[in-house]
């Protein structure tokens, strides 16, 4: 009887289009067969979670992948690398599970993207059709004006997990017992927003057993961060925080009025309260943007992300191309691998609908993300969402979700840890297979 | 349009069935509520371990009643689904709590056991479990499955047991005698066998293939 009652709704919502947004339906199979082509761009969270789900929603679709790495390193659990506790090959993650479900994984990067023509063009020289297309290139680094900094090399973003997380854990390690590591934090909106606070506290901890005369210092881009009160707390509880002991120390853009210069050729950074000051090791994260390819394909607004249709992630800017993941602007789900995957099940159930001409679904969105802030102690935030067609936001459900209590046990705390392990495990096998 | 809107709304409402908010859009469908979940639970429900339980192919009842006791947080206290449950309407708990128990409990983690431990640990629970986890916890027909679960997910709710946190005394939907009976074996397990003997029964059931 109830579930009577929803059908006649849905069936009264969607005939007015006052409950789903219709987008057009495409012209299935016009690119690959009867069932259709998709041709997706990028191989991390948002779009190998969208190509295994799209194998799974319909094993028949026509399923590409074009990434320019072999294999991939999650940014998540990265932070573990550089405190020495995981190895970088336990962050990395092979396309294999997603060849073996038929997806067509292509080594090779995206030139350019025909929305007229939906096609897609390679570095490699070679051209792709589709019927629908899937962008997933997460962030790139906007040009902040501190040219000094090159190509990362000396002073590294470690944003992007591999070869970089690698070079910032050798010049830890080289670092001398009483030296400084600064981590300048960018400004909002940025991937993985507690990333470079948790960042500070593993090396902390790696710090305190092995480097105790060693410091943390985070020149921030912001007043205020990402489970704040909890990554404080954790500080103080562990390394002294708020002490003239500190091993971290938090200035935030207020106290500090701005960085004027990064130097890599000297290692100092500059800010209008202390001058030029000489650090250690700089790990340099700057301000972020989509990942290029979505400028180049005219996906990106004027504040550098893609706007999309949040029910289907389906560009507002290009038909038949969809964006997801760090690249989106996906108000108010945060740039998250956990949301990244979430968005991936959402996307690829719309292109399944809509690739066989169905009505598509009503989405469900969730995020857990948890944060490692040392030996047996985690936290984490969570939400359920559902759209806001009104608001044309993705919002949380109200009184779900939220963060881990300030007040919650040590052994709370010592099992967010063991879950983290296992949202880590769990999530990569959700998304690479 | 405004009219039939109205009265499906009301309809809805009337039969105690769609909240208002609720019925603000259709439902997602099960499979697209349940999908959310694997990036902690796994594909399908099934864990990679170490600690997240699998959650497919347990009964339905009693991955209603989990998740209504994280929702209510009065008979079990829990890190991240509490807050996670209350994220959802009965209904929608009722579609995901059927999609998972209709998926099968896979055992794929690679859980390092103790064999000598396991072996103890069986002798144990043929004596205490096995009337209400059957067949060596494998059964999922009136309790949830153990065989195989993640140890230290077994581990943390005896804890929760021992402490209260998990308490069988406000559990609803238990009739007295069955919290006296559950209760009982809980007691002889830690009177009669001790943290090792709890250790063991850990290491049994999380051996299990």
């Amino acid at each position: 009887m109830s579930k009577m009652n929803r059908r006649n709704f849905l069936k009264a919502g969607a005939a007015t289009g006052a409950v789903l947004a219709a987008p057009s339906l495409a012209n299935a199979g016009s690119h690959g067969g009867k069932h259709g082509k998709i041709v997706i761009v990028g191989g991390g969270v948002a779009g190998a979670t969208t190509a295994r789900y799209l194998k799974i929603g319909n094993a028949e679709l026509d399923v590409t992948l074009i990434e320019p790495k072999a294999s991939y390193h999650t940014c998540f659990m990265s932070n573990e690398v550089l405190e020495g506790s995981r190895k970088l090959s336990q962050i990395e993650q092979s396309y294999d599970g997603l060849k073996s479900m038929g997806v067509k994984v292509v080594k090779d990067s995206v030139k350019s993207i025909d929305a007229k023509g939906k096609k897609v063009m390679t570095a490699g020289g070679s051209t792709f059709g589709y019927d629908r297309c899937v962008v997933a290139p997460g962030i790139d680094f906007k040009v902040d004006g501190f040219a000094d900094v090159g190509d990362f090399s000396m002073i590294t973003h470690a944003w992007k997990a591999g070869p970089q997380t690698a070079t910032l854990r050798k010049q830890l390690e080289a670092m001398p017992d009483g030296g400084t590591f600064c981590i300048v934090a960018p400004p909002n909106p940025f991937r993985c927003p507690p990333g470079p606070y948790e960042r500070a506290s593993l090396v902390a901890n790696y710090f305190m057993h092995h480097k105790p005369k060693s410091k943390v210092v985070i020149i921030d881009r912001k007043d205020k961060f990402s489970k704040m009160g909890l990554f404080t707390g954790a500080w103080k509880n562990l390394y002294g925080y708020g002490t003239d002991k500190s091993i971290i120390e938090w200035r935030s853009a207020a106290s500090t009025g701005g960085i004027d210069s990064i130097s890599a050729k000297d290692m100092t950074v500059e800010t209008l309260a202390n001058g030029k000051e000489k650090f250690d090791v700089i790990n340099y994260i700057p301000a972020q943007k989509a990942g290029n390819i979505a400028a180049t394909a005219g996906l990106t607004d004027a504040k550098g992300w893609c706007p999309v249709d949040k029910t289907t992630f389906e560009s507002k800017m290009h038909a038949g191309v969809h964006v997801l993941g760090d690249a989106s602007v996906a108000t108010k789900m945060p740039k998250s691998g956990y949301a990244a995957n979430s968005q991936g099940k959402v996307c690829a159930a719309a292109i399944v609908a809509l690739m066989a001409g169905k009505e598509v679904g009503t989405p469900s969105y969730v995020n857990t993300c948890y944060s490692i802030a040392g030996d047996d102690y985690g936290f984490s935030v969570a939400a359920v969402y559902k759209y806001n067609a009104e608001k044309d936001i993705i919002a949380g459900v109200k009184g779900a979700g939220g963060l881990t209590p300030g007040d919650a046990s040590a052994e709370m705390r010592r099992r967010e840890v063991e879950f983290a392990y296992s949202w880590y495990n769990n999530i990569c096998k959700d998304t690479w297979g | 349009m405004r009219k039939s809107m109205t009265y499906a709304l009301a309809a809805g409402a009337l039969m105690g069935f769609v909240s208002l908010s609720s019925a603000q859009a259709a439902d997602a469908s099960a499979s697209m509520l349940a999908d959310t979940c694997n990036g902690c639970h796994g594909p399908d429900g099934v864990s990679q371990g170490p600690a997240a339980p699998t959650i497919a192919g347990m009964n339905k009842f009693y991955l209603v009643e989990s998740m209504k006791a994280y929702k209510a947080g009065t008979n079990r206290k829990s890190s991240i689904m509490q807050r996670i449950a209350k994220g959802y309407t009965d209904s929608e708990v009722e579609a995901i709590a059927g999609y998972f128990s209709a998926k099968k409990f896979g055992r794929v983690a690679m859980q390092n056991t103790d064999a000598g431990a396991a072996s103890k640990g069986q002798a144990i629970a043929k004596d205490l479990c096995e009337s209400c986890h059957e067949k060596e916890g494998y059964a999922a027909e009136d309790y949830p499955v153990l065989a195989g679960q993640m140890m230290p997910y077994l581990k943390n709710n005896l804890m929760d047991f021992k402490s209260g946190d998990r308490s069988i005394d406000n559990n609803p939907n238990m009739s007295d005698k069955e919290k006296r009976k559950k209760k009982r074996a809980l007691e002889d397990l830690m009177a009669k066998h001790g943290d090792d003997g709890m250790a063991a029964v850990l290491n049994f059931y999380a051996s299990r293939k």
